[in-house]
């Protein structure tokens, strides 16, 4: 007989959650809480049952009598509130209902907010495979073999020529022998570098590489550009400078550099009292690159510049630990 | 690589404060790291002398000093045992920073203050090595040289007062790996003299010709070695103005024959080998290819296997150092060495590179070979050793230098045009002002025809071989913040301007439904990889056995980011990444290398509650039927309709159940409960709902293109049904045929329920239909909507055998 409370309470609950509305819900009253509804059908059924058994019975009736009537009224309260028809007073204090709110990962915000700046410029957006050849990572990007330059990306290899991309620059090599210029394209992506892992490297990031090929085009114009975007990312009253640098795929090759935001150029533990931050390598494509793009370099110039994502979006939010990026801690992609 | 200020200043006349000298190399290209000043650190460090030690009245270890330290006498309490009167000591005045605080675990620096130890006012600090940073001696005081006065800086008493730079130098440039060479880069920038003082080799009469003979067998390999020879040395520890040169600039000094050659490496950036001349077989020096198999004992005494192709400096009978690498132990400079062959050679950088490479030894000769050292140098390198072997060792030189030099490096000259140079950096420079730049690197300039430069390379700027090299020197000498910021430039439009708008879309869409993006490793462990039953892609050089296999499926690495936050207490995930997977077979993808797939995939994942927790928000699991939902969603939101799920269970899948979509007739990926073993493997016991879709099939699916439908004219009826079927009719085929008999006046299905308990019946179950009618030109009356019901009542009846719920 219990069991027969109990389903009806079940039935009673998925009925009244089914209730759509009033009317609805007046079809509930009278199945389950009428004068000759289930549960008063039961009620009679004491009759027939052993004198020992009816306070039991009589209980675990009554129980789900009151259980059910309050259930009742709470729904009808409610449906009653979303007709209008009478409105309990609101309490401010209640949480509102919570929502799922989710997020971009930081260095995706870094990068859409990179890509933007670029898009803006009239840059298009290009990809290029993470799997390349030593052809594209190096020899064609004017890395001689047996070249100490070679040692500045400690490389994977997937056989002796295959190897994971150790930066973004093959791209370039790879848009040039698609299109002619005009080239004026960026190219995000991952690259990956064999270093031990610790909180400033981690063997993958992210890039983003810029090129620009066309008739006359100058260093002069690299640095506008490079300014340019350093103003709409950092800031538009940063200072910056232009230190030479080695790159074998550029010359001259320059890596910028912008006040420390973080201390204002006074000095600090980030930019390691320096004062400066460098923010990108840079530079005019090597004759030689071009060449092996199919481009002739007499005819045309271009420039090429890249950027460590993780790195900029560590600096953007703070973060001491490039590791976070990729622990996919919801404690911490929440704050993005 | 640290340069010495003073060792700098032998060279050329450097004027400049050390800050304003690491700002002006910086901004040439020669990356001033750091810089330490060593007077500085001992700002506030005096020599004192101890003229009277007593007791200390409460404390039976420390003692009371009265030192004189120069214009004054201070009380000085102090903890050494070895403190006495007549010391000189080195004494820290209030304000000073003591470098190692010898109470601190790290040893960090603290800045003395004026204290009152147990009653007795001490007006300064008496230091030991350790504290001052000069040794790890920390049991006394550093007792100084008698001789000494009170009052005279420390540093100065010291002979600490140079100032030592670390410059990071980047591989293109192996003419700075050396004091000159910076020297060089330095009277560039200030327009000052470089001078290289000439050496003269006091020599004796006894010819070096016939003490040695040096033979080349690989020209190629080494286009010169020069030897000479010093007889009667006396190996000792070397004079402390170079040991203190070497210190300064991270050279431990060993002896002075040892000691020399490396003070000239530094200094002229030439690498020198001194062998024990009486070791070598036949006094005789040859330059050949090791012979494959071959074992020799570097002087490091690791056994080195050689193979053909390696360079070896051998005597009469065996090899005796690794050319350019390093020397053999079996042939070294030993206390009881009397005579020296010495060896200023030039190898070709990239035997000397590939020898490293195989050996896995980096020296600093190496490092300079493989950079390029100078071949010009050698003569001068050798003269300028066995001139100091002399001097410092009472070596006797014997007369004149074997140099073995073939075929002489002929003159590099490179042709620059005005114009280009100009053209490339965007400038207006003369033609004067151009060759005033280059004169100023030590280039001469010879006019050619029209405009162009006839550009004469000096042996040291192996660097400088093409016009475009030239344009960078004459713009870094120039300044790259005086070339103008150019902000204006041309666009051209034509080709348009591509960009991922795909997995833009994709990413608003999720984060608005509430969904994290998360980036994991494209590396990971094989057994992870290996989950997904494709096989990866491994990579040769692994950094760790946790990333060596390049990721098939996100699937893997999605879940153990769900074992990461629910070590970290998060149970309740929704989670996105959008990556590429890889696998070893030849894929369709034209920017994929040949042989390789790359495919990027869109990956979902939910697990824990159905809802945030809040008031009613219930504490459901969530389920498949939620994560069906978002991929619904996902897919109705980029228009694509032409949608199949299929159920399919396969022992390989990732998932179970398992349900496959299809777009157009492709499939584009599956979504499903992570199998239960895979979860357990991540110790996830809680069920993990995932899809993963190839973004590619979307991307060329997605319809963008939107065209307006107009809104209906004529009201609609609304009537809910409710079916009572056998359980295990699937729901579609009751929607199948609603959707049949409902014809176009069906306007709208939404099943809102779905009921299997006891009321439904034993092996029943129960489905509730809301149905929206509406003809497309008049009202629907309610006798027609009835009619429709009646019809598709029956359909469900004869179809499903469902009836009608009452
Ligand atoms: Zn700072």
């Amino acid at each position: 007989m219990s069991d027969s409370t109990e389903q009806i309470r079940q039935e009673f609950l998925h009925d009244l959650d089914a209730a759509r509305d009033l009317p609805q819900l007046e079809q509930v009253r009278i199945t389950y809480l009428s004068r000759s509804g289930r549960i008063a059908v039961l009620f009679d059924g004491i009759r027939s049952a052993s004198p020992a058994d009816r306070p039991v019975l009589g209980k675990a009736l009554n129980e789900l009598r009151t259980f059910a009537q309050a259930h009742f009224d709470e729904r009808k309260a409610a449906l009653e509130a979303a007709a209008g028809s009478s409105e309990p007073a609101f309490d401010p204090t209640l949480p509102g209902r919570p929502r799922w709110v989710g997020s971009r990962h930081p260095v995706t915000q870094t990068l859409d907010e990179i890509k933007r700046i670029f898009v803006g410029m009239g840059f298009s957006v290009e990809n290029g495979p993470e799997i390349e050849s030593d052809y594209y990572n190096f020899g064609a990007l004017n890395f001689p073999p047996d070249h100490p330059a070679r040692d500045m990306q400690d490389t994977f290899f997937i056989s002796k020529d295959i190897l994971l991309r150790t930066h973004t620059s093959p791209v370039q090599i790879r848009v040039m022998e698609k299109q002619r210029p005009p080239i004026r394209a960026i190219m995000p992506g991952k690259a990956y570098r064999n270093e031990a892992v610790s909180a400033r490297s981690l063997v993958q990031f992210h890039q983003v590489e810029g090129l620009y090929i066309d008739r006359h085009v100058t260093f002069s114009e690299l640095k506008g550009t490079l300014v340019s975007f350093a103003h709409q990312f950092y800031g538009e009253r940063l200072k910056y400078r232009f230190r030479p640098s080695f790159f074998p795929f550029t010359e001259p090759s320059a890596e910028m550099d912008i006040s420390c935001y973080l201390c204002g150029g006074n000095g600090c533990r980030v930019c390691k009292y320096s004062g400066w931050l460098e923010i990108l390598g840079a530079g005019m494509v090597h004759p030689h690159v071009l060449k092996n793009g199919g481009i002739d370099p007499e005819e045309y110039t271009g420039y090429a510049f890249g950027m460590g994502i993780e790195r900029t979006a560590l600096l953007r939010y703070g973060i001491d630990d490039i590791r976070m990026f990729y622990e996919s801690d919801v404690r911490f992609l929440r704050q993005f | 690589m640290k340069v010495s200020h003073a060792w700098l200043k032998k060279f050329v006349d450097v004027r400049l404060k050390p800050a304003e000298l690491s700002e002006r190399l910086n901004m040439l290209g020669l990356e001033v790291e750091s810089f330490e000043d060593q007077a500085a650190t001992f700002d506030k460090f005096v020599v004192g002398e101890v003229l009277q030690r007593d007791k200390h009245p409460n404390a039976d270890r420390l003692s009371v000093c009265s030192v004189n330290t120069g214009k004054e006498t201070r009380t000085i309490v102090c903890g050494a045992p070895n403190v006495a009167a007549g010391q000189k000591v080195a004494v820290a005045l209030v304000g000073a920073t003591i470098p190692h605080d010898q109470h601190d675990a790290d040893g960090k620096p603290f800045v003395l203050g004026r204290a009152k130890i147990r009653g007795v006012e001490s007006d300064g600090m008496i230091c030991s090595a350790h504290e001052l940073g000069l040794g790890e001696d920390k049991d006394g005081i550093l007792v100084l040289d008698p001789k000494l006065r009170p009052g005279t800086p420390l540093a100065k008493a010291l002979g600490s007062t140079d100032v030592v730079y670390e410059i990071g130098i980047t591989p293109n440039r192996a003419d700075c790996l050396s004091h000159i060479g910076v020297a060089r880069e330095i009277a560039a920038l200030t327009e000052r003299k470089l001078t290289i003082p000439p050496v003269r080799v006091m020599e004796s009469s006894t010819a070096a010709s016939r003490a040695a003979t040096v033979r080349i067998r690989d020209r190629e390999n080494c286009p010169r070695y020069c030897a000479r020879v010093i007889r009667n040395v006396r190996i000792a520890p070397s004079p402390k103005w170079m040991q203190d040169q070497l210190t300064a600039v991270g050279i431990r000094p060993i002896n002075n024959v040892v000691d020399i050659t490396n003070y000239v490496l530094m200094e002229t950036g030439h690498p020198l080998h001194a062998f024990d001349y009486d070791r070598l077989a036949g006094h005789t020096i040859e330059v050949r290819g090791a012979k494959e198999g071959e074992v020799f004992v570097t002087l490091d005494g690791k056994q080195r296997p050689l193979s053909a192709g390696m360079l070896m400096i051998c005597d009469a009978e065996r090899p005796i150092a690794v050319a350019g690498v390093m020397g053999g132990a079996n042939s070294e400079i030993a206390d009881t060495t009397t005579s020296v062959l010495l060896e200023s050679a030039y190898f070709n950088p990239s035997g000397i590179r590939r020898t490293s490479k195989m050996l896995g030894l980096s020296t600093e000769a190496s490092y300079r070979f493989e950079r390029g050292a100078d071949i010009e140098m050698a003569r001068y390198a050798a003269d300028l050793a066995a001139q100091l072997m002399h001097e410092l060792a009472e070596g006797e030189v014997l007369k004149g230098i074997i140099d073995v030099y073939p075929k002489k490096r002929r003159p590099v000259e490179v042709k620059a045009r005005v114009q280009r140079i100009n053209d490339v950096i965007g400038t207006a420079l003369t033609r004067a002002q151009i060759v005033r730049l280059l004169q100023r690197l030590g280039l001469t300039v010879r006019p050619g025809r029209g405009n162009d430069l006839h550009v004469r390379i000096p042996s040291y700027r192996n660097d400088l071989l093409e016009e475009i090299d030239l344009i960078e020197e004459v713009a870094r000498l120039y300044g790259y913040n005086r070339i103008e910021t150019r902000t204006k430039a041309a666009i051209d439009f034509s080709a348009g301007i591509r960009t991922d708008r795909l997995e833009d879309a994709l990413k608003s869409h999720l984060v608005g439904t509430g969904f994290h993006e998360m980036l994991t490793l494209s590396l990971q462990q094989e057994s992870l990889a290996q989950m997904s039953g494709t096989p990866g892609v491994k990579v040769l050089n692994p950094v760790s056995a946790e990333m060596t296999t390049l990721r098939p499926s996100l699937v893997p690495g999605a879940v153990e980011a769900v074992r990461f936050n629910q070590n970290h207490g998060s149970r309740d995930l929704r989670l996105f990444e959008i990556g590429r997977v890889f696998s070893p077979v030849k894929g369709k993808n034209p920017d994929t290398l040949e042989g390789f797939t790359e495919e990027e995939r869109l990956l979902l994942l939910i697990t824990g509650v159905s809802a945030p927790l809040g008031p009613g928000s219930g504490t459901r699991k969530a389920d498949l039927l939620d994560l069906k939902g978002e991929v619904e969603a996902l897919l109705g939101k980029f228009g694509l309709d032409k949608i199949r799920l299929i159920q399919y269970d396969t022992p390989e899948s990732l998932t179970e159940p398992t349900v496959g979509v299809e777009i157009n007739g492709t499939y584009a990926g599956f979504f499903g409960k992570v199998r239960k073993e895979i979860a357990a493997t991540f110790d996830v016991g809680e069920p993990v709902f995932v899809c993963e879709l190839k973004t590619d099939i979307l991307g060329k699916n997605w319809n963008r293109e939107r065209r307006f439908v107009g809104l209906p004219r004529f009201p609609s009826v609304t009537r809910d049904l409710a079916f009572t079927v056998d359980a295990a009719v699937l729901q579609g085929r009751v929607e199948e045929a609603i959707r049949g008999a409902g014809t176009s006046l069906l306007t709208a299905l939404t099943l809102f329920d779905v009921y299997s308990g006891q009321q439904a019946g034993t092996g029943k179950k129960s489905l509730a239909y809301a149905l929206e009618f509406r003809a497309a030109d008049h009202t629907l009356t309610d006798a027609e909507a009835d009619a429709v019901m009646q019809r598709i009542i029956e359909a469900v009846r004869r179809e499903c055998g469902g009836t009608l719920r009452g």
